[in-house]
């Protein structure tokens, strides 16, 4: 019998998640920079910098984005390695790769898009300086597995950033249930047409590992000197690993 | 996590304007070197491109340790001050860094330069650099002026327990000059 996992608040099969999740990103892919401005007033930006300012990027060095969906961390990533460096755009998603590929384009830049699953990734050992996961470990089915595999393709001494929702300060956890359980499905049904997509999100959120589990999972995939800083009270957590 | 970070990216940002510092420390890549803060420890690694990098670190090949000596001195001496950190390891690598921490420096013109033009950064950096030199000669003079005050003017000055004795001294005289006068004007209504 096939193993099962949690889809949001809903137990599906193992087998059935990446499809499921596939159909929430396609659905949302053409709105989801807007929605994440109007989601996060704003914020999903700052956090991103300061996820890239934690990257320890020098010109010429290899980065590979995983769930890199429409660029965001790309783009700043970019700037960062210059012309002698390199950025792998990865999504396992193909509407939201083709958005963050659209996207570079326009803006005359052409990194390397690659539509890859993060628990299998298509690249060698010990060849990136930095890994990136934004906001996209939360929809992998099997967590431990894509952290494993983002060490193994890490060359030593290189770090891994996984920028997650998380757990927020308790206090302000009732605001924060009132506002990802009744204004978001309702922000996604008035402006991206699909409440369940972001119902979804508020409920994945909840089911992802809080700060101190996530930090013991990539302990447990090999990585060092682990740590994490809390944004926004917690509402998002930037953890960072070295590969030794 | 956030200070390590700022302390990379801060390093590697001077080493990237100071020329040849990076080249030299090229020469100790894969060295690691550990900044013990008392409170924190942060540790980084010397990469192929002569920048640090945060690493974790079991054995550092250098430490370098602030001493109160190095903290008293640092807001007035700036940069010579670090000679007064406690430095520990292999001798040719501290001597690099040493080397290269003292060739280390700010040029805020040219971070400017991008954001606001060459000439408004010119003139702001003008600008800040006076505003600096103004408050380090305004703090200086009113350390003169303090330790002038409190070496030669004190003692000339009236305390205000001294005023007080005083005061009460010349109310007392009031009074006794007072009860003077009464008892000259009952003796000469006597005598008329």
């Amino acid at each position: 019998m096939d193993k099962t996992t949690h889809f949001g608040y809903k137990q599906v099969a193992e087998s059935e998640k990446a499809a499921k999740v596939a159909d929430v990103f396609h659905s949302v892919a053409t709105k989801y920079d807007l929605m994440n401005d109007l989601m996060s007033g704003g914020l999903h930006r700052l956090w991103k910098r300061f996820a890239v300012a934690q990257a320890g990027l020098r010109p010429g060095m290899k980065v590979l984005d995983v769930a890199g969906g429409t660029a965001d961390l790309t783009r700043l990533f970019l700037k960062e390695v210059g012309d002698a460096g390199t950025v792998f755009l990865t999504d396992i998603n193909f509407s939201m790769l083709r958005e963050g590929r659209d996207r570079m384009l326009n803006e005359g830049q052409t990194p390397p898009a690659v539509q890859c699953d993060g628990e299998r990734l298509p690249f060698p050992d010990d060849h990136f300086d930095c890994v990136s996961v934004a906001f996209g470990l939360r929809n992998m089915t099997h967590k431990d597995q894509a952290l494993t595999e983002m060490h193994r393709v890490l060359r030593p001494g290189g770090r891994l950033l996984v920028l997650e929702f998380s757990r927020v300060w308790k206090p302000l956890a009732p605001a924060y249930d009132l506002y990802s359980f009744k204004l978001l499905p309702l922000m996604g049904k008035l402006v991206a047409n699909d409440p369940g997509s972001y119902q979804y999100l508020a409920e994945s959120i909840r089911m992802h590992p809080g700060q101190e589990e996530l930090k013991a999972m990539m302990e447990a995939a090999g990585f060092a000197k682990v740590s994490y800083h809390n944004l926004t009270a917690g509402v998002v957590a930037l953890h960072k690993g070295f590969k030794v | 996590m956030i200070t390590a970070g700022l302390i990379e990216r801060g390093l590697n940002h001077l080493l990237r304007q100071a020329p040849g510092a990076a080249e030299a420390l090229a020469r100790h890549a894969g060295a690691a070197v550990r900044f013990d803060l008392v409170l924190a420890r942060f540790d980084f690694r010397i990469a192929e491109d002569g920048c640090f990098s945060e690493a974790p670190i079991e054995t550092p090949d250098a430490v370098i340790r602030p001493t109160p000596a190095l903290i008293v001195r640092l807001p007035f001496a700036g940069r010579e001050a670090l000679r007064d950190a406690d430095y520990s390891g292999d001798p040719a690598l501290l001597s690099t860094l040493d080397r290269v921490f003292r060739q280390l420096d700010w040029d805020l013109e040219a971070d400017l330069a991008p954001w606001v033009g060459d000439a408004a950064a010119h003139r702001l950096h003008a600008f800040g650099r006076d505003a600096l030199a103004g408050i380090g000669q305004a703090v200086s003079t009113f350390g003169h002026t303090a330790s002038e005050y409190l070496v030669e003017e004190t003692e000339l000055m009236a305390r205000a327990v001294d005023v007080a004795r005083f005061n009460r001294a010349v109310d007392d005289l009031a009074d006794d000059a007072a009860r003077m006068e009464a008892r000259l004007r009952r003796l000469e209504a006597l005598a008329a």
